[in-house]
Order: C-alpha cells, then sequence, then structure tokens
C-alpha cells in the first residue's frame, strides 16, 4: 500500500523525519506512538504530500505521492482542525465531502445514519458552524468524512486526543470493523498506548524521526513499549500494608 | 503589575503578523498613518480659516463653541463603528494569580490607546492656542483643552461600553444607534432644539467661568467608573470576546451553482466563506460602497473619459481586487483538507474564475442606472467588465499564487494588515496600468474609441482563452503548493 524510500526531511538544520525504509502492506493497521517531536505528523504530512521531503519518496500503490492526484481518491486523513471547512455546518462539509465522490445527499444521509452511535446526537442538526464545535466534536466530524468517503487506506493522527471516553471505545471499534471486516489499511497515532495495542496489529515507534522499532503487537507489547516511555522515570514504591495495623 | 501588562502588549504589537516581517509593509504603513496623521493636523491648524470661510457672518469663536458637541456626536457614532474592544487578551492572566482590579484597570485603560483618542486633541488644540488662548487668557484656555480631552474620554468609554453590551445582545446596538440617529434628526432634521447653541451655551459660559470644565471631567470620570465597574462584573470569556451570542446557524443551499457540478459546488462554498466570515463580509460591504464611486467622479465635469476607465474598473472589479488580492490566504485555515482531497486543483481555479465573474456581473449590472449620464458611461462600463473578468481575473489569480500568508477570518477588515505583504503592492501595478497601456497610445492618436474596442478585444481574447489560462496557473501552482501550504499553516 504505502512504500517509503529513504524519506529524509530536515527543518533548520535538525533532522525531523529520516526512514531509509519502511513498507506498509495492505490491509495493516499501524499505530505510530513517539513522544513530541519524535516527526509523526511530518511523518504523515509527507505521505499526504504536504510538505516536501528534503530527499527520498512514498509510494502509494507504487506511484509517488509527488504532485499526483490518484492516491486522493482512495486515501482519506484527518491530522487536524486544518482539514475541515470551519465556516460551513457539519451537514454542508459531509455533502460537500460525498459530492467530491460522486455520493447525493440521499446516500450521503444513508451513511450518516451509521454514524449515528458515534456523532452521539452531537453533531448533525445542531444548528452549528464547524468552528463552533468544540475540539472534540470537531474530530469527529474530521473521522465521520474519513469514512464517508470509503478509503482504502485511512490515516489519523491522533484521534483519540480530544474525544470523550464513550467516543474513544466507538472509535476503537470502528477502526476494526474497517480494518477486518472491509480490508481498510489504517494508520493512527497516538499517545495513548492502550489504545493503540489494542486497535494495531502492527506498532512503530518512532524517535528524533527514526523508526527504532517495529512491533507486531502481542499480549507483551504494551509492557515493551510502556518500559520505553517509563525511561528514567522513578518507579513509585510498592505500597506495603503492614497486616499488624490495618485489621 | 500594570507595567508588565504593557510591556507585554508592547511585545503583542511588534511580534504579532499583523504588523508584518516585511519592510515594503511597514514603510506603507507608516507612510499611511502619515498622510492621515498629516491631514488631521493640516485640518487642525486651519480650523479658525475653515471656520470664519463656512460662517463668514459669525464670530469666529461662537462658531467654534458650536461645533464642538457636534464633532462628538460623529466622533461617537464612529468610534461605534470602527474603534476595536481591547478584550481578549486578557485570557491568558484571568487564572493566574493577578489582581481583578489590576486585570480591570488594564483592560480599562489600555482603551485609550486608540486613534479616535488622538483626534479631537490634534483638531482642537491649535484653535485653542491661536485663538482662545490670546482672547480668554491661559486659565481658559486649559479648561478648553481639559473640557476636550474629557469629553473624548468619556465618548471613548461610553462606546466601548455600548459594544460590550451588545456583544450580549445584538439588539442595544441597535437601540444605540437608533437613539444617536433621533438626537440628530431632533436637531438637524425636525429642529427641536440645537446642539450647537447647547454647544456654545456650555463652551461660551466657560470662557468666562473655567471652574464648569469640572462638568465633562467629572461625565469622563463617571464613564470610565461605570466601565471600570461593569467590566469587573463581568470579567468572563463569553461576554468579553467579541463573539456574539450564536443562533442557530442552519445550513444552505445554492441550488443555482448545481448545475455546474464540482465546481458550483466549491463556489457555493467560497459565497458561504464570504457571507459567514467577518472579514471576507467587510470587504464586499466595501465593495458595495465602490459602487458609489460614479457619483464622485461623474457629477464633475472636469474628469474626461480616461478617468472612466479606472472607475469604471472599479466599480465593476472591485470585488476581484479587494477580494482578490488576498486569494487562496482566505481559505488558509483548510488549505491543508483542500490539498489533500479530490478536488482538482483547475477545478479550483475554475470556481474562482466563476465566482468572480458571477459577482462582476452583478455589479455591471447594479452599476446600470448610472445611464443617467449617458449611455458612454454604461459602454464604458461594459468594456472594464469585459476586462475585469478576462484580465484581471488572471493577474490576481496569477499573484494568488504567491501569497503565502495565513489570514484569520473572524477579524474585521478596517486597520487590518494581517496577510497584507509585498504581493499586494506589486499586484496593483499590473492592475492600474495595463488598461492605460492598451488605452491611452489610441487616445493619443484622437482615436478613443478604438482605444476601448482594443481595451474590449483583449477581455474577450482571454476570457476565450481561460481554459490555456487555467493550465499555466495549475502548472505553476504545482511548484509553489508546499511553500502555499507551509505560509498557510504558520499562524
Amino acid at each position: 500500500m504505502i512504500e517509503i524510500k529513504h524519506l529524509k526531511k530536515v527543518y533548520a538544520g535538525q533532522t525531523v523525519v529520516n526512514i531509509p525504509q519502511l513498507e506498509i502492506k495492505k490491509g495493516e493497521s499501524i499505530g505510530l506512538v513517539g513522544n513530541n517531536g519524535a516527526g509523526k505528523t511530518t511523518l504523515f504530512r509527507m505521505i499526504l504530500d504536504l510538505i516536501r521531503p528534503e530527499s527520498g519518496e512514498v509510494l502509494s500503490n507504487g506511484h509517488n505521492v509527488a504532485g499526483a492526484e490518484e492516491w486522493k481518491n482512495y486515501t482519506a486523513s484527518y491530522l487536524d482542525e486544518g482539514f475541515l471547512i470551519d465556516y460551513l455546518t457539519p451537514e454542508e462539509y459531509f455533502y460537500f465531502i460525498g459530492g467530491l465522490h460522486q455520493k447525493n445527499k440521499a446516500q450521503v444521509d444513508e451513511y450518516l445514519l451509521t454514524l449515528t452511535d458515534f456523532f452521539n446526537g452531537e453533531i448533525l442538526k445542531k444548528g452549528k458552524y464547524i468552528r463552533d464545535l468544540s475540539k472534540g466534536n470537531q474530530c469527529k466530524v474530521g473521522v465521520g468524512s474519513c469514512l464517508l468517503q470509503k478509503p482504502d487506506l485511512l490515516m489519523l493522527d491522533e484521534p483519540f486526543a480530544n474525544i470523550d471516553p464513550s467516543t474513544q471505545f466507538r472509535l476503537k471499534n470502528i477502526l476494526k470493523t474497517e480494518n477486518k471486516n472491509n480490508g481498510v489499511t489504517t494508520i493512527v497515532s497516538s499517545h495513548d498506548l492502550n489504545h493503540v495495542t489494542d486497535v494495531c496489529d502492527r506498532i512503530l515507534l518512532m524517535e528524533k524521526g527514526q523508526i527504532i522499532k517495529d512491533i507486531s503487537t502481542n499480549s507483551s507489547t504494551l509492557n515493551e513499549l510502556e518500559e520505553y516511555f517509563g525511561v528514567g522515570q522513578i518507579v513509585a514504591p510498592e505500597i506495603t500494608i503492614d497486616k499488624e495495623e490495618n485489621h | 503589575m500594570i507595567s508588565t501588562f504593557f510591556n507585554h502588549e508592547l511585545k503583542s504589537f511588534w511580534r504579532s503578523k499583523n504588523t508584518g516581517k516585511s519592510i515594503a509593509v511597514k514603510v506603507i504603513m507608516g507612510i499611511l498613518i502619515l498622510i492621515l496623521l498629516s491631514y488631521v493636523v493640516f485640518f487642525g491648524v486651519f480650523l479658525d480659516f475653515i471656520l470664519s470661510k463656512m460662517f463668514p457672518k459669525d464670530n469666529l469663536t461662537v462658531t467654534f463653541c458650536g461645533i464642538i458637541l457636534i464633532y462628538f456626536l460623529g466622533d461617537l457614532l464612529m468610534r461605534m463603528q470602527l474603534q476595536e474592544l481591547p478584550t481578549l487578551k486578557v485570557q491568558p492572566y484571568l487564572h493566574l494569580p493577578v489582581r481583578r482590579n489590576s486585570v480591570v484597570g488594564y483592560l480599562a485603560l489600555t482603551a485609550l490607546f486608540s486613534f479616535f483618542n488622538l483626534w479631537p486633541i490634534i483638531i482642537f488644540t491649535p484653535f485653542i492656542l491661536k485663538v482662545i488662548l490670546p482672547a480668554s487668557g491661559g486659565i481658559a484656555a486649559v479648561a478648553f483643552l481639559l473640557s476636550v480631552i474629557a469629553l473624548s474620554v468619556f465618548n471613548n468609554y461610553l462606546a466601548m461600553y455600548i459594544k460590550r453590551k451588545a456583544n450580549l445582545n445584538g439588539w442595544i446596538f441597535l437601540m444605540a444607534g437608533a437613539v444617536l440617529t433621533l438626537i440628530t434628526c431632533g436637531d438637524f432634521l425636525w429642529h427641536f432644539y440645537s446642539i450647537r447653541s447647547l454647544s456654545y451655551s456650555f463652551f461660551g459660559a466657560l470662557l468666562l467661568k473655567p471652574y464648569l470644565v469640572l462638568i465633562p471631567i467629572l461625565l469622563g470620570a463617571a464613564m470610565f467608573y461605570l466601565n471600570f465597574i461593569y467590566l469587573k462584573g463581568n470579567l468572563y470569556l463569553e461576554e468579553l470576546s467579541s463573539k456574539k451570542a450564536s443562533e442557530y446557524k442552519s445550513s444552505t443551499e445554492i441550488p443555482l451553482l448545481g448545475r455546474f457540478g464540482h465546481v458550483g459546488d466549491l463556489v457555493a462554498n467560497e459565497i458561504k466563506l464570504i457571507l459567514r466570515n467577518k472579514r471576507p463580509r467587510s470587504a464586499l460591504i466595501m465593495g458595495l460602497f465602490f459602487l458609489c464611486y460614479g457619483l464622485i467622479f461623474y457629477t464633475q465635469a472636469i474628469y474626461g473619459e480616461s478617468v472612466k476607465i479606472f472607475v469604471g474598473m472599479f466599480m465593476t472589479g472591485i470585488f476581484i481586487i479587494s477580494y482578490g488580492q488576498f486569494m487562496f490566504s482566505w481559505q488558509a485555515s483548510h488549505f491543508d483538507g483542500i490539498l489533500v482531497s479530490r478536488i482538482n486543483f483547475s477545478d479550483f481555479l475554475k470556481a474562482k474564475y466563476l465566482l468572480f465573474t458571477i459577482v462582476s456581473t452583478v455589479a455591471f449590472f447594479l452599476t446600470t442606472p448610472y445611464v443617467y449620464f449617458g449611455w458612454r458611461v454604461v459602454m464604458i462600463h461594459f468594456v472594464m467588465y469585459l476586462w475585469n473578468i478576462g484580465v484581471n481575473t488572471t493577474i490576481v489569480l496569477f499573484f494568488a499564487n504567491r501569497n503565502y500568508k495565513r489570514i484569520d477570518l473572524s477579524k474585521g477588515a478596517s486597520f487590518n494588515w494581517e496577510g497584507v505583504g509585498a504581493t499586494q503592492l506589486l499586484l496593483s501595478f499590473p492592475l492600474l496600468i495595463l488598461p492605460y497601456v492598451i488605452y491611452w497610445p489610441f487616445k493619443m492618436l484622437g482615436m478613443a474609441n478604438t482605444g476601448f474596442a482594443a481595451l474590449a478585444i483583449v477581455g474577450v481574447v482571454f476570457i476565450a482563452t481561460r481554459s490555456f489560462w487555467i493550465k499555466q496557473l495549475e502548472a505553476d501552482f504545482y511548484t509553489k503548493r508546499f511553500k502555499i501550504a507551509e505560509g498557510f499553516r504558520n499562524k
């Protein structure tokens, strides 16, 4: 699906992304983790041809994404609010996006019905422009518009960050069904290790622009990640309860 | 504490994106402010001349005393329209251990730093020094000056108070406007009373009894105090911010555009962008004002036909110029979304052409009443309309590919320098010069009509070859899109 070769991005003399080789196969679900500044968003942007890499290339279905239009037909993404047209109402935005994919209003409405749970009654028919929604609800609009496009490749940057626990739970289920039942390749970044290890079959750990670990998820993955991110931290001593005093 | 606030304020001014990084913008900004200021200074210094020319029969001091209150009435109207509330900047301090009185005091004090408070002082001080001081002595002059300052402080805080109240309830603004209109009409239309004689009765008395200066000072202080109290009681974000209480926003469709397919959808979006955001909306409204341009120029015989080219171009194409000069910046906040979506860039450009054509066509029809000044005027308008939708749209879009500045749509347009850069300056040259490059040679040879024909032909040729220009612009865009997108991401 996605193949990255010698991809490098430098900002002000600092290498922020440096990936010599990475292949993402069709139908994989990828979790991208790493501390702030590890280069996750920059990598996303380069895959989406939003910033120009210093060197290297990103191939999507075998074609270089740079300057091409073909990949846009099967790629849906939501990185931040900058992807939403904020002076439209959510309905208008969905119809617009649907229209780009040759869906008429009735078809869009029909699809949105399946997202009723996910939207939790906070998106549609609320009489608000997208800019007046909270960040979490904006995220719902973004994710909803991605799903509406019926993509082969779905890319979300920290989708769990602003949404409430119920929505996090629903989003995880949506991601799993899209991946398992519809064969959608998903790339999701997150700071929440529980979510990522739950949703994704393969975890990429980034540090200073490089992918330092490439793990296929199993029962010990979460521990492995927690160990990495907990480096240098003082572990609180276990609380011992004196049996004598605690009658 | 307040000095720290001022320090931050200065930093925010010099470091803000509006102030502009490019020297060109700073220079132009400086020149404009200087020109404006010199007009005001000029007006102030020669106020005695002007008054004696306007009212030759009356005593100079009497006229002067009469106009002061009238000035402040107009001043209040202008402030209510243009003066911005110094508000949301306090947000980062509200949750810190800073005393509320300092925050409120700072908010109330910064409101004084407005050009509007400078004007009355510049306008009236020279007259006071030239006429009042020699005639009535130093104490009266000081009393006059203090009254003027106190009244402008009063106006300043009254306007702020009305605007703050209006933020919570839009009707208040209308009511205040209606009251001001009634006051104005009561004097100038219905002649119930005369603000002039009221003004004179106070300022005339001030000449003899300088202690009366206490009245305006008390008024100003009371208004300041009212603001202070109000702010202190309402130091909540929703009440401070200039966001109006939101009503139900409904989804709308523009059915006619549906037949243009994707391009029509894009135009519909852009029309919504214009109508639903403050800054583009004010650009549009300014365009409507420009439709009156003809009344200024056509009523005076001294302006020849070459001026009409300019006027015609502005009236039918002001939208292309005022909105188009910031092109793509308007969509800066969701430009990433546009780039990754399935929007074909040539469709994107076609939508711009369509939008410009629609608005220019509407503007052309709105200018047809100028037929009153002869059919030739309408002919010139039509020629310039063709020129606008042919040549100017292409020029504007060519420069749009070179514009990398983000614009915040929610700010007003007046005195807003955000998004202004060298592009806009460069853009104005071809817009202003090109039509004359074609017209004047013919005019010199005594063939003005052929000159107009040439303009029309060039316009039509450009319209006919649009698809070619779209291809060129698209290719050009692909070389610059990373730079554009990156610039737009910079808040």
